[in-house]
């Protein structure tokens, strides 16, 4: 359903990610791993729009994303939770979710969305009315999923799902994406917990340098000697 | 021995302190009565610095603008001046709205020197421009039937300035209602709070800056509304409204609505206690000499808070 196509991705002059292809299937997790400056988060902001270059295709179901300005990806279906969260700090946890839907228009609908969050993550419910930037780590990261899932996308891109959160937490959070996959809804998942990464995904890809160099379902990367030693230290 | 008699004393103290109660509520009052206005001053003024970082030295000009309008609809169609908010609100947000998308947007991520110099310049043109249209003679709205003045046990209480408050208020009100219930107004907190993962929420952020600038204008023209009512209008006054809503911003805390409230209020009292203490002249002097103080005491304002709530 996405698929990129020889992207490049940087900043000004630098070019941080180089002639990458990916591609996402429908209902399933695909992780991105890479050690720190892989240009990991550089990658999903081209696929969000909002990197400041990006050259190459990025089809999503059929659709050229390329030429879209940022604001209007959402709009086709992917939803983007950055890394650090990015939450509206001084917005409740509710307006919070509800910039998630601000594109959509029908107010059953974003009601339903917002049920189905609080269905989610019971904690944000009971914590509705409290600023965001109040809120745990952990509650912090179900703040913007649950965010990101306001929108009813079909992809949902994660950067860094475990940052800085306890491995119950993390865990919990893990169980979370496994539900949200089984309601239909894709996901690409950057993590630097290639355990977790391997664990959630069926496929992954690793970014060295801002180049992919080896791709396969996790099984195989697991036994991937490159990646054993780098990222399992086994 | 020249002991005055029994009982003048105290009832002299008496009927002095009598008097002096009177005058410092009176001067409460009044002070309290402008400080409405000068909340509906400053709101418009601090959105537009809080969310564009763009101190904006056009609000003067527009705020005069917005008198004119009325002053003009007042004296050519009769329509009451605390009535005109209902079409410069949305005449002034045109404006604003266009000025942003068209000229301001081009430079809004520049220096915050780039900005000044730039809304400088229009506002040497929107003011000149109505010195123009105009000129500099000061007008003043005059009704028909004046309104009435209370007196409530030696305090005076001129009832259109009672008017103009209370639709100050209730126009702050709005403003609140806007910023937090509405969908437009979470937008515009969204991008003040973090503008790229706003964009990730799929907001055209440009158009939100323009609808910020176009609110800030709406809410300046329909203060202006309202001070054509309370004072003489001209276009000299542009730069004293300035300076009011810098003092209101930085007395009652940068970028938000509570700030804007207490500010408005305290420099609206201050102003009036200075009269009561140091005479008329010496108002505008008071309101900076505290304002001096507060920043040495607190420099995050009275309210001190960041972000707009
Ligand atoms: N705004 C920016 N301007 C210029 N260079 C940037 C910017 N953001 C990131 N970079 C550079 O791009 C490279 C890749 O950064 P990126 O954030 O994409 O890496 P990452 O794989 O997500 O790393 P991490 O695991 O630490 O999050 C880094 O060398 C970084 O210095
Ligand atoms: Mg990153």
């Amino acid at each position: 359903m996405l698929r990129l196509t020889n992207v490049s991705a940087g900043y000004g002059q630098i070019q941080v990610v180089r002639d990458v292809s990916l591609d996402v299937g429908e209902q399933e997790i695909v992780c991105l791993i890479g050690s720190n400056g892989a240009g990991k988060t550089t990658l999903l902001r081209a696929i969000s729009g909002i990197a400041p270059f990006c050259v190459g295709t990025i089809e999503f179901n059929g659709e050229d994303l390329s030429d879209l300005p940022g604001h209007e990806i959402v709009t086709r279906g992917i939803a983007h939770v950055p890394e650090g969260r990015r939450l509206f700090r001084t917005m409740s946890i509710r307006d919070n979710l509800l910039m998630g839907a601000f594109r959509r228009r029908s107010a059953s609908e974003i009601k339903h969305n917002l049920d189905r969050v609080y269905h989610l993550f019971p904690r944000l419910a009971e914590r509705r009315d409290q600023a965001a930037g109040t809120l745990s780590g952990g509650e912090q990261q179900m703040c913007a999923i649950g965010r990101g899932l306001m929108s009813e996308p079909k992809l949902i891109l994660i950067d860094e799902l475990s940052l800085g959160l306890a491995p119950q937490v993390v865990d919990n959070l893990a169980k979370t994406l496994l539900h949200i996959r089984d309601l239909g809804i894709s996901i690409l998942l950057v993590e630097q917990d290639v355990e977790i990464a391997f664990e959630l995904a069926s496929r992954g890809f690793l970014l060295d340098s801002g180049q992919i160099t080896v791709v396969g379902t996790t099984a195989e990367l697991a036994e991937n000697p490159q990646i054993k030693l780098a990222y399992i230290g086994a | 021995m020249a002991e005055p008699s029994d009982g003048l004393r105290p009832r002299f103290l008496l009927w002095l302190s009598v008097r002096f109660m009177t005058l410092l509520l009176q001067n409460l009052v009044n002070g309290l009565l402008l400080g409405g206005l000068y909340v509906c001053i400053a709101i418009g003024f601090s959105l537009i610095w809080g969310v564009l970082n763009i101190i904006n030295l056009l609000h003067g000009s527009i705020i005069v603008l917005g008198s004119y309008i009325a002053y003009y609809a007042f004296t050519m169609f009769g329509i009451s001046p605390f009535l005109a908010p209902l079409f410069v609100i949305p005449m002034m947000f045109a404006f604003g709205y266009g000025l942003q998308l068209a000229v301001l947007n081009r430079v809004v991520d520049k220096p915050v020197l780039i900005t000044l110099t730039l809304t400088f310049g229009l506002d040497l043109i929107l003011n000149n421009f109505m010195l123009a249209a105009f000129t500099a003679n000061f007008r003043r709205v005059v009704f028909k039937d004046p309104f009435e003045t209370l007196d409530l046990y030696g305090v005076i209480i001129p009832v259109d300035r009672v008017v103009a408050m209370a639709l100050a208020l209730v126009l702050t009100l709005a403003f609140y209602l806007l910023l937090n219930s509405s969908r437009i107004g979470r937008a515009i907190v969204a991008v003040r709070n973090d503008r790229d993962a706003a964009v990730l929420m799929g907001v055209n952020v440009k158009q939100i800056y323009a609808v910020t600038f176009g609110v800030g204008a709406a809410f300046a023209g329909a203060a202006g509304c309202l001070l054509s009512v309370v004072f003489p209008i001209s276009p000299m006054s542009s730069g004293l409204y300035l300076g009011k809503a810098f003092v209101i911003c930085v007395l009652g805390g940068l970028g938000s609505i509570g700030g804007a409230l207490i500010g408005g209020l305290a420099l609206g009292v201050i102003e009036s206690m200075g009269v009561m203490l140091a005479g008329p002249e010496h108002s505008v002097l008071t309101g900076f000499l505290v304002l001096l103080a507060v920043l040495a005491i607190k420099p995050t304002g009275l309210a001190g808070k960041r972000g707009y709530e």
